[in-house]
């Protein structure tokens, strides 16, 4: 039992606590703003990744400088795709299903041509790097430094985000714009240009995220899928929308994968994480923090 | 103005006839080759070496077909990594391209997969990325199978290996693939049968993301040898996380991982006493195309071959060229030289009895600074086994 | 809805005995595709009884699919090759049962994720199952040929399309669609919504589920994790959107649009398809927000004009 309070089992829950919860975030101010279901999210990360492998490798500038330059360039990718692609969806589609249906489309069909225009510059064969990799001890356990440097740097984008939101005029209008999308026009918000940045905003972030896990794994043009899957459990877990409830649904995943396979086996892994998911959606249909209608 | 186009679309492609009657024909090659998909980055040092062998040829005037040479010329689409995909693909390379030869798609699901196909056409395939107790099963005429990697009798040689380092107790984790789980069924038993007591023995799923609790537990158990069988993706895991928990077992076995590039990259010296899977290193002198192979790929693709896929794939081609060198394109003829003549290879000499290369005894490596050794049995080694040093 | 019901049932009965005819001259590849074709048919008009009507987007019909074609290899060289076709459907039927009532009570984008996490939920059981059994992969030999599972095929893709027709027509149907504009306002005027929405999800499983069950004899090898492909969920909701509506016609333009396309650029460029492939969708989104139907419906009422 002590076992299970080790400083290891932390540190590797809110590491990878951290990671889902930054893809998720970027994905769901895309959507709470839009109700644009952005499947090419994980291929946004990938690309940060793929500029991370790349200015190491090439110029020797490591992810810790890349990934800021992998977040805007997202952000500028995004504000591009915004523009030219989902902005006309909006407009063209009239009921809230269509803009969901059309939007899983479209960026269906972004996710297959980032994917394959990558695969098609540099192959699909996995590449990896090594970046601050040396093991540093805690106490009575260790971790290696990168594992580190994504947990700070992670939390810190987090903190930042829950003060933009919080403490800035754009933020604040996010987050009108989130929970009252009708009366946010109302009230002299620039709903243009509020989506805009929420866009960007959320693919760079999901840039910056690429950037911190290529010092983890290996990073390859069809990496991209699990990570917008596992972004859509989180915001759904916690409440679609609420940029809040979907940190709890990151920390809650990572709890169940790093705790049920210490508490079950190995092999319960998926079914757990899954189990539970739809458990709780089962119990709670608009997820743990989401409110009745807020999402429809 | 439609017209025009038309005619010197017309004139063009009669001259383009014209040249190509003038030279022998070129000789048309098909596969699928999983392009997209989840076997994308692993199977790409396949296309990379079929790619290599035809480049290769052509520049010294072709492929010798029973007497001439003949520019080799691919076709090939992506499969997706859809089994389903697979079996469309080999219909139409038979059937509507009507191709001279093929070469096999990746491993050994798409492998199964394009069986039913090549029998009904009764096509001559020489397999490359497959190895599967249940392939050896098939009765089939028109496929062979290169590699010695069967998990049956690798695993009863993994069992030796422990004994004679003196390991006494074992760790087991194993993905949930179907590979994996093959292995993992055969080395139970065998472990048993040389008295290693097996401490731990759990599966995970692929799309596993943490090791930390699990490699927890295996740490605890003090074992003497990890057993790690492992795919590429989830071996990056289990060498971060043996690491960072300080496993460090003096024996520790990394199924598929330790033999790709992006491994290599990724870890460096560390890997350094890691087992693993193989029975091909550009070591071994008395294979004297191996290290040509190995620096040949590396100057056409600026990155190393994998230890597994990419001299397999190669393999595969070389005994295709040879027999065709002596059959010609008779699809009868083909099959009976592929299953009767001994071959010359990168990784020794070629015979099959049945499916499967007798030529070619079932072998263990290992990662010894920087390069893939073999190291077991003794009679094929390139190097001793050495104690895996503890993780830096 | 004025024009003659059974004009539209004429075509699709004569491009079925079109179909019927492919065996007699295509070669294996042709017969190939077409059974492809049907399969997508099979498999996106179901979606369409459950979703489309009712509004309750499945991302997770790969599920049935995936069951299906389990209880094929469960079943298969023990019992007949008919009698495990109608068991998968009467199987996948069962378990949309059952999972139905909870899981409908999840609306909007929360049911897209849900389907989706439950297709990945029962992918996973099924590995560890397999797992637990010793198996690693099947190899299934002695499938029936390949115009038998493409006359079977062609039996599930025009039996999807008449459920579709008869539902859309029918009292159920008209409740299912009242659902998917208003849900509370169905309730009030007497619609059993729960019950409607579980049927409707147990009618849209059972053909993929047998559907699944004979794809998997094609290519006669079984890994769970081929089955359960998350891909064939996003391709039935892509073509369903694509085709547009609600009926029958929708699924039929979206399925031949993706597989004939796919086709086209696959064999012609290789190496760029993908792309083409993405780049079309994205183009489609923007030209078409409401399918081919929509376009089409646009279409013939400027002619009427």
């Amino acid at each position: 039992m002590g076992d299970l309070l080790s400083g290891q089992l932390v540190v590797a829950t809110l590491v990878l606590g951290v990671i889902y919860g930054l893809v998720a975030l970027g994905l769901n101010l895309i959507y709470g703003t839009m109700r644009l279901l952005n499947v090419a999210h994980g291929e946004i990360l990938m690309l940060g990744g793929y500029l991370s492998y790349w200015s190491f490798t090439l110029i020797g500038i490591g992810p810790l400088y890349s990934m800021f330059v992998g977040m805007a360039l997202a952000g500028a990718l995004g504000a591009l795709v915004y523009h030219f692609l989902c902005r006309r969806v909006l407009s063209a589609s009239k009921l809230v299903e269509q803009i969901e249906a059309n939007s899983l489309l479209l960026l269906f069909g972004v996710s297959i041509i980032l994917q394959n225009v990558v695969a098609l510059s540099f192959t699909a064969t996995a590449r990896a790097y090594p970046y601050l990799d040396q093991i540093i001890p805690i106490g009575n356990f260790q971790v290696t430094a990168n594992r580190l440097v994504v947990l700070v740097i992670g939390l810190a984008v987090c903190v930042a985000c829950i003060l933009f939101f919080r403490m800035s005029m754009t933020g604040l209008a996010i987050r009108a714009l989130i929970q009252r999308p009708d009366a946010a026009a109302l009230v002299g918000i620039d709903v243009e240009r509020v989506r805009l940045i929420s866009f960007s905003l959320g693919f760079g972030i999901a840039g910056l995220a690429g950037g911190l896990i290529s010092m983890l794994e290996q990073i390859s043009p069809f990496m991209g899928f699990p990570f917008t899957i596992a972004a859509f459990v989180v915001i759904i877990l916690g409440g679609l929308g609420n940029l809040y409830g979907g940190l709890a649904g990151a920390f809650l995943l990572a709890v169940i994968e790093v705790y049920g396979v210490a508490l079950t086996s190995a092999s319960m892994r998926s079914i757990l994480l899954y189990g539970v998911f739809i458990g709780i959606l089962v119990w709670r249909p608009h997820g743990l923090f989401g409110v009745r209608g807020a999402a429809r | 103005m439609f017209k025009r186009i038309v005619t010197t679309l017309a004139g063009l492609a009669a001259l383009l006839t014209a040249t190509a009657v003038g030279a022998a024909d070129p000789v048309k090659i098909g596969f699928s080759h999983s392009k997209t998909g989840i076997f994308a980055a692993a199977a790409t040092s396949q296309l990379q070496s079929y790619e290599l062998w035809r480049e290769q040829l052509n520049a010294l005037g072709g492929l010798n077909v029973a007497g001439t040479r003949r520019k080799i010329e691919f076709v090939h689409y992506d499969d997706q990594s859809n089994s389903g995909k697979a079996v469309q693909i080999y219909e139409k390379l038979i059937t509507d391209d009507k191709v001279d030869l093929l070469l096999a798609p990746w491993g050994t699901s798409l492998h199964f997969a394009i069986v039913g196909v090549i029998e009904r056409y009764k096509f001559p395939v020489v397999g490359n990325t497959a190895a599967s107790v249940q392939l050896r099963d098939l009765k089939a005429g028109n496929i062979w199978f290169l590699t010695s990697l069967f998990p049956d009798r690798q695993s009863v040689e993994l069992a030796k290996l422990l004994k004679k380092q003196g390991v006494t107790s074992a760790a087991l984790i194993t993905n949930l693939l179907p590979y994996t789980q093959e292995n993992k069924k055969f080395v139970v038993p065998a472990l048993k049968k040389a008295g290693i007591k097996l401490l731990v023995n759990e599966d995970y799923p692929p799309n596993v993301k943490d090791m930390t609790a699990l490699l927890n537990k295996v740490k605890n158990a003090k074992p003497d040898a990890v057993l790690a069988y492992t795919y590429p993706g989830d071996a990056v895991l289990y060498v971060k996380g043996a690491r960072e928990v300080g496993l460090n077992a003096a024996t520790q076995v990394v199924l598929l991982g330790p033999q790709y590039d992006f491994f290599a990259k990724i870890f460096g010296p560390a890997r350094n006493g890691l087992l693993t899977m193989g029975h091909w290193t550009p070591l071994r002198k008395d294979w004297p195309t191996a290290q040509k192979f190995f620096d040949d790929f590396k100057a056409r693709w600026k990155t190393n071959t994998d230890y597994l896929d990419g001299p397999l794939a190669y393999m595969s081609v070389q005994i295709l060229q040879q027999a065709v060198a002596k059959a010609g394109l008779d699809k009868n003829k083909l099959r009976q030289v592929i299953s009767s003549a001994t071959f010359k290879s990168i990784n020794g000499p070629v015979r099959f009895e049945g499916v499967e290369n007798i030529a070619l005894p079932t072998m263990i490596s290992q990662i010894q600074n920087g390069q893939q050794h073999i190291v077991w049995p003794a009679d094929q080694a390139t190097s001793k086994i050495i104690a895996k040093p503890a993780w830096k | 809805m004025r024009r003659l019901p059974a004009a539209p049932l004429l075509i699709l009965a004569g491009g079925m005995a079109v179909f019927a005819t492919v065996p007699l001259y295509g070669s294996d590849y042709i017969i190939g595709v077409a059974l492809t074709l049907l399969m997508w048919i099979a498999l996106t008009q179901s979606w369409v009884v459950l979703s489309a009507m009712t509004g309750y987007i499945s991302l997770g019909h790969a599920v049935f699919f995936g069951a299906g074609a389990y209880v094929m290899v469960l079943t298969f060289g023990v019992l007949p090759f008919w009698i495990s076709v109608l068991i998968a459907g009467a199987a996948t039927g069962v378990l949309a049962l059952l999972v139905g009532y909870p899981c409908l009570r999840v609306r909007g984008p929360y049911f897209v994720i849900l389907t989706f996490g439950l297709a990945e939920l029962v992918k996973y059981i099924v590995i560890n199952i397999e797992a637990a059994l010793g198996k690693f992969g099947r190899l299934l030999m002695g499938a029936p040929s390949l115009d038998q599972l493409f006359y079977v095929i062609l039996v599930l893709a025009a039996g999807s399309m008449v459920i579709t027709y008869t539902v859309r027509r029918s009292r159920f149907g008209a409740g299912l669609r009242a659902i998917r504009e208003n849900e509370g306002a169905a309730e009030t005027v007497g619609i059993n919504v729960a019950r409607f929405k579980v049927l409707a999800f147990a009618l849209s499983a059972i053909i993929p589920g047998m559907v699944g069950s004979v794809v998997v004899l094609r290519t006669t090898y079984f890994e769970p994790l081929d089955v359960f492909n998350p891909i064939t969920s996003f391709t039935i909701v892509s073509m369903a959107i694509i085709g547009g509506g609600d009926d029958v016609p929708g699924p039929v333009y979206g399925a031949c649009f993706l597989v004939l396309l796919q086709e086209l650029l696959w064999a012609n460029w290789p190496e760029i398809y993908m792309i083409l492939l993405g780049a079309f969708l994205v183009g489609f989104v923007l030209g078409a927000p409401d399918g081919v139907q929509g376009r089409l419906a646009v279409i013939r009422r400027r002619m009427a004009r």
